[in-house]
């Protein structure tokens, strides 16, 4: 019986494994890494000013309308933080239709929401999420603020002007400067463009692995530089700990230890190698990342206090504790699903980009719980199974915006009615723009 | 003794905050009653955007980061000061 239960798990553990192996590859890691980064620099550095200040009543409506969907950048870096931002927001006078841009778009357009969908799924679905958000988010602000024009008015007459809109901001250059070269970084270590990818020279490690090595690895399906690469991880997270933890109060050795990893792991990645092999190509990206970590570590530590940069460190630090530990465990089990579904299932009801396959995805969509940037991995399980792109961008839309716990918060924050209004939106225009998506990918 | 809220639902920067706060609690050897305010309407109350939110005897002091120990030792030292 043993026996049957093993023959049973085994092939499931080992599609985890094989997701998880993908998912840890290098590509993945150069862009999750560096988007956790500007994740907490964004949310240490840039004052939510920036953005609120567009958002108040008294801005034109082009313009706080805009703001909301595009500041979403800005101000929420995580999915997580936006229901509370959008409480925030809309709590403290900004009106209805602009707050609830904000919250449809948030999802779509915060750092590690595109860097992860596009190196996970592609960039493709990336832009799309991010261009149909907006388009969409607008819209659905617009409607909800004309739908609920009487009681908003009213609200906007009985609240005191809360003074959030009205203030100024001003930042040193240097800010702007660092987070320039903080995407640079990212970009460099994730675009397939010929002057980053093609090898300038090809370097032939001067070791032997030995046999039993190079076969354990191989039936791992591991390339010596992912198996690497895991070990990094392994050895960076305890240190990260000791460091990063009670960075606020003082640095200790262990904060340089962690910070030398990382830049060291994203070096790691950055050459291409191929499985087997024990040739290393040195391209434009190991060249370009090298030189970008160096310049960006001089230049912000010559521009940032102690204090400004512990923040920026425990702001990092904290988002990878909330959401990598998770994204892994939802990426095993994702790839554990991927073996029980039937293909045949996904197909049928999603195969085709139709309406109604694009709306199933989108109730899939309500009725799961995934806790933030989870949805890529399942999306992706989906893609694999063989549903269409359409139908995977409607659910990449209305998952973070729908899950039953999302719409209980919502409905806290604005009342049954305007909730029960909201969701139907999502509803109906998530289903939209996957079937308009979906539809476009067939003319080009 | 100071009457010391922290608003926050839970996020781990809120526990952050009421750390640091205890912290420099202990090096300014000072009394003072912690009150965490999970409750979205009172948080409301005390015009924040994002938690977390701190309030040293009902006046708000820092809102949406962690403070520093030397901004925690100075607002602490002002509040009792300002008590007597």
């Amino acid at each position: 019986m043993i026996d049957t239960i093993a023959s049973f798990l085994l092939p499931l553990i080992e599609s985890g494994w094989l997701s998880l192996l993908d998912y840890l590859a290098a590509h993945v890691l150069l862009c999750l890494l560096p988007a956790f980064v500007i994740a907490g620099y964004i949310s240490a550095m840039i004052p939510k000013e920036v953005i609120t200040r567009y958002l108040g009543p008294r801005a034109p409506r082009y313009i706080s309308y805009p703001a909301a969907a595009i500041g979403g950048f800005v101000l929420a870096v995580c999915s997580c933080t936006i229901l509370p931002l959008f409480a925030g927001i809309w709590k403290r006078g900004a009106g209805l239709g602009v707050a609830v841009t904000f919250l449809f778009v948030g999802p779509a357009v915060n750092i590690l929401a595109i860097a992860y969908t596009g190196a996970a799924i592609g960039m493709d679905i990336a832009i799309a999420r991010i261009v149909l958000s907006i388009v969409f988010g607008i819209g659905i602000g617009l409607i909800m603020a004309g739908l609920f024009r009487k009681e908003e008015t009213d609200r906007a007459a009985k609240m005191a002007d809360s003074g959030l809109f009205d203030q100024q901001v001003s930042l040193k250059p240097a800010l702007w400067i660092v987070f320039l070269l903080l995407i640079a970084i990212l970009l460099v270590g994730t675009l397939k463009v010929n002057l980053l990818t093609t090898t300038w020279i090809a370097l032939h490690l001067p070791v032997e692995i030995p046999a039993s090595l190079s076969t354990l690895l191989a039936g791992l399906n591991l390339t010596a530089q992912g198996a690497l690469l895991i070990l990094m991880l392994i050895l960076t997270a305890p240190a990260a700990y000791l460091g990063l933890e009670n960075v606020l109060i003082r640095f200790n050795r262990w904060t340089y230890v962690s910070i030398l990893l990382m830049a060291f792991t994203l070096l790691l990645a950055a050459p291409a190698m191929s499985e087997g092999s024990l040739v290393i190509g040195i391209a434009g990206r190991f060249v370009g990342e090298l030189i970008l970590l160096l310049v960006t570590g001089i230049v912000a530590v010559h521009s940032f206090e102690r204090q400004e940069l512990a923040n920026w460190m425990w702001e990092t630090w904290k988002f990878i504790k909330q959401i990598f530990p998770l994204l892994v465990l939802g990426v095993f089990l994702a790839g554990v699903i991927k073996s029980i579904i039937p293909g045949t299932l996904i197909q049928n009801l999603t195969g085709q980009n139709t309406l109604w396959a694009n709306l199933i995805a989108v109730l899939f969509g309500v009725f799961m719980y995934f806790p933030t940037l989870v949805e890529v991995p399942i999306a992706r399980m989906f893609l694999e199974l063989g549903m269409n792109r359409g139908p995977l961008l409607a659910y990449l839309l209305a998952d973070p915006a729908l899950s039953v716990q999302s719409i209980l918060v919502t409905s806290k924050i604005l009342g049954r009615r305007k909730t029960i209004a909201y969701v139907s939106l999502v509803t109906i225009f998530s289903t939209l723009a996957g079937y308009i998506f979906g539809l476009v990918l067939t003319i080009l | 003794m100071l009457k010391i809220k922290v608003l926050g639902v839970g996020c781990a920067n809120c526990k952050k905050v009421e750390e640091v706060t205890r912290q420099a609690l202990t090096y300014m050897s000072l009394q003072a009653e912690i009150i965490k305010v999970t409750d979205h309407a009172e948080i409301m109350n005390y015009s924040i955007l994002s938690t977390p939110g701190l309030v040293i005897n009902e006046k708000l002091v820092c809102s949406g980061r962690i403070p520093s120990q030397t901004e925690l030792t100075t607002w602490m030292a002002d509040a009792e000061m300002e008590a007597e």
